[in-house]
């Protein structure tokens, strides 16, 4: 599909697993500059591991990984902001007795100070709530507001690669729908996005293109919309959400 | 962030800083001003344990022993090795600072407690070689005559100027700090109290963090007890002991996360338990003998007692009080 040079991502025979237990087995994903694209699966998959192995969080056993033609494949989690790779953890991970503000700050750690205005007012355009709550602390935020600081703060370390672990894990489906419509806005700004999500249907309506993860490997992917019309995938991911939503 | 500074604030440090530069004009009592120039050293070693615990979210057990690395550091140098105070001063802080560097990296990159036992064993180490590294430590005896700080024609030999170099250094100590805390690095600190994974992915490596901020604490205290053994003039064993460890850990979680007032308070009021003849006029000598007899057992009551009814230590006492400034402090 695409050259591994021109890659944003480039995920190849990535093996990793925790203490002797094999959790990923060869994976091979690629990702094209500016593209959204969806990593489904169930729970257990591996999903969450992959994306560790990628930012350095999980050491991979075999295979190697690329951020735009560079090898990231042992970098430390550290490194890898600095290089473009951002992450939104799974579950938020904000620094619940800071303020916004100084959450954004963190995010943009990386960065020089003279930097963060700007930045943070650009966050503060995509999620325009945040700019009220701003010196409010972290943990008073609702889930939802919750969310879209954990993807302002990645934001602020101006990645060019953008991680996501299950942001509409526990909300309500407007603001889902609300951060939806900001991923879809960064990615028309030239965000390349790797979405991790267990609602598959959601994810695979926005993304371009889908994989479906089965017991640590890849099973299937293609195109978002011939992933949502193929019928096992439909049977066997998108059933539980027939009949909500839509 | 940017703040307005609270005027309260700035009135109740500049009122702090009087009173504290203020007593050996005050008072002429030797006693006195002894109990407080001790109170000036423990607050130095707070000052780290504040930054190592109460940002970093790190449990040192072991911060006895670079207490005693410092002060026989700088006791041998001057009185064996004849050199001035000042020298003995930065061998204290290069071999507190290598000694923690040394001690934190391998510990440090493990999660969970390693650093906690690394740090326990590390102290229980050092005890035995205070006592059995006779030519430089003195043995069991340990060191005395240990001659008063020095700064090239200044002797700070009186009780009073003693007071006040102790004081000064504590204050310069406590700056720095507030000024780490307000800082990127003291953000990134508390970033790794609040979510270490919250803080990998915002690119802060933490285990850099954790290191430097302890090489800070034991460095701080190894000043500290350089310090101590010139104005006390005399060190032994036991004044660097597991239980002053444990001490240090009791100060710093009695003073709450997140703060620099509230352990310095804790560290003000632990200290004088046992000398409070020197604050309490008239105590009897009964009563006294009495508060120290019992004195681990107040300090455990004290503790639960806080942990009871203000669980976040003095610090959040003080965030009460002051609800607008927030982090430092």
């Amino acid at each position: 599909m695409n050259s591994k040079s021109s890659a944003a991502l480039d995920i190849s025979g990535l093996s990793a697993g925790y203490d002797r237990v094999d959790v990923l087995r060869g994976i091979d994903l690629t990702i094209a500059p500016g593209e959204m694209v969806t990593l489904i699966g169930a729970n257990g998959a591996g999903k969450s591991t992959l994306l560790k192995a990628v930012v350095g969080l999980v050491p991979p056993a075999a295979g190697t990984v690329s951020l735009f033609g560079k090898d990231i494949t042992r970098m430390s989690p550290e490194r890898s902001v600095r290089e473009g790779l951002a992450l939104v953890p799974e579950g938020r991970m904000l620094f619940g007795p800071m303020t916004v503000e100084e959450n954004l700050r963190l995010g943009a750690h990386t960065r020089d100070a003279e930097e963060f205005a700007a930045e943070r007012d650009r966050a503060f355009e995509l999620f325009p709530v945040l700019s009220e709550r701003r010196t409010q602390s972290a943990a008073t935020l609702s889930g939802g507001e919750q969310q879209m600081l954990a993807v302002a703060r990645a934001l602020m370390a101006r990645p060019r690669m953008l991680l996501l672990d299950e942001p509409s894990l526990g909300l309500a489906p407007r603001i889902i729908a609300e951060i939806f419509a900001a991923l879809e806005t960064l990615r028309t700004g030239g965000l390349t996005i790797l979405l991790v999500e267990q609602d598959a249907r959601l994810a695979l309506r926005h993304a371009d293109r889908g994989y479906v993860m089965r017991t640590g490997s890849i099973a299937l992917h293609g195109a978002a919309e011939e992933l949502l019309a193929n019928d096992d995938i439909r049977l066997i991911y998108l059933g539980a959400w027939r009949g909500e939503g839509e | 962030m940017v703040k307005r500074p609270d005027i309260r604030l700035i009135a109740i440090v500049a009122i702090a800083l009087v009173a504290v530069f203020a007593l050996p004009m005050l008072t002429s009592e030797r006693y006195l001003l002894r109990v407080f120039t001790f109170v000036g050293v423990n607050v130095i070693i707070i000052t780290g344990m504040a930054l190592l615990f109460g940002y970093a979210g790190q449990v040192s057990l072991g911060h006895a022993a670079f207490y005693g690395i410092g002060a026989y550091a700088s006791a041998f140098a001057v009185l064996t090795l004849g050199w001035p105070w000042v020298a003995g001063v930065a061998l204290a802080l290069v071999l507190t600072a290598v000694g923690g560097l040394l001690l934190a990296l391998p510990s440090l990159r493990l999660k969970g407690h390693y650093l906690a036992m690394a740090t326990l064993g590390f102290g229980e180490i050092m005890k035995v070689v205070f006592v059995e590294a006779r030519p430089v430590t003195g043995g069991p005896d340990g060191l005395s005559g240990i001659p008063y700080p020095t700064l090239g024609p200044l002797e700070f030999d009186t009780a009073g100027t003693a007071y006040w170099l102790v004081w000064g250094v504590a204050a310069v100590a406590l700056l720095l700090a507030y000024n780490v805390v307000r800082s990127r690095a003291g953000r990134a600190m508390r970033a790794l109290h609040g979510s270490e994974l919250g803080a990998t992915a915002c690119g802060i490596d933490i285990t850099g963090v954790k290191v430097r901020v302890f090489v800070i604490s034991a460095a701080l205290a190894g000043l500290a007890g350089a310090l101590y053994a010139h104005v006390v003039g005399f060190v032994s064993p036991s004044t660097f002991s597991l239980h002053v460890s444990v001490l240090l850990v009791a100060m710093a979680v009695l003073g709450g996360t997140g703060s620099l007032a509230g352990p310095v308070i804790a560290t003000v009021i632990l200290t004088l338990i046992p000398y409070s003849d020197a604050v309490i006029p008239g105590l009897s000598r009964t009563a006294l003998e009495t508060i120290q007899e019992w004195q681990e057992d107040i300090y455990g009551l004290t503790i639960i007692a806080v942990m009871l009814f203000v669980p976040g230590g003095i610090g959040s006492l003080i965030r009460r009080i002051f609800p607008e400034r927030g982090d430092a402090g």
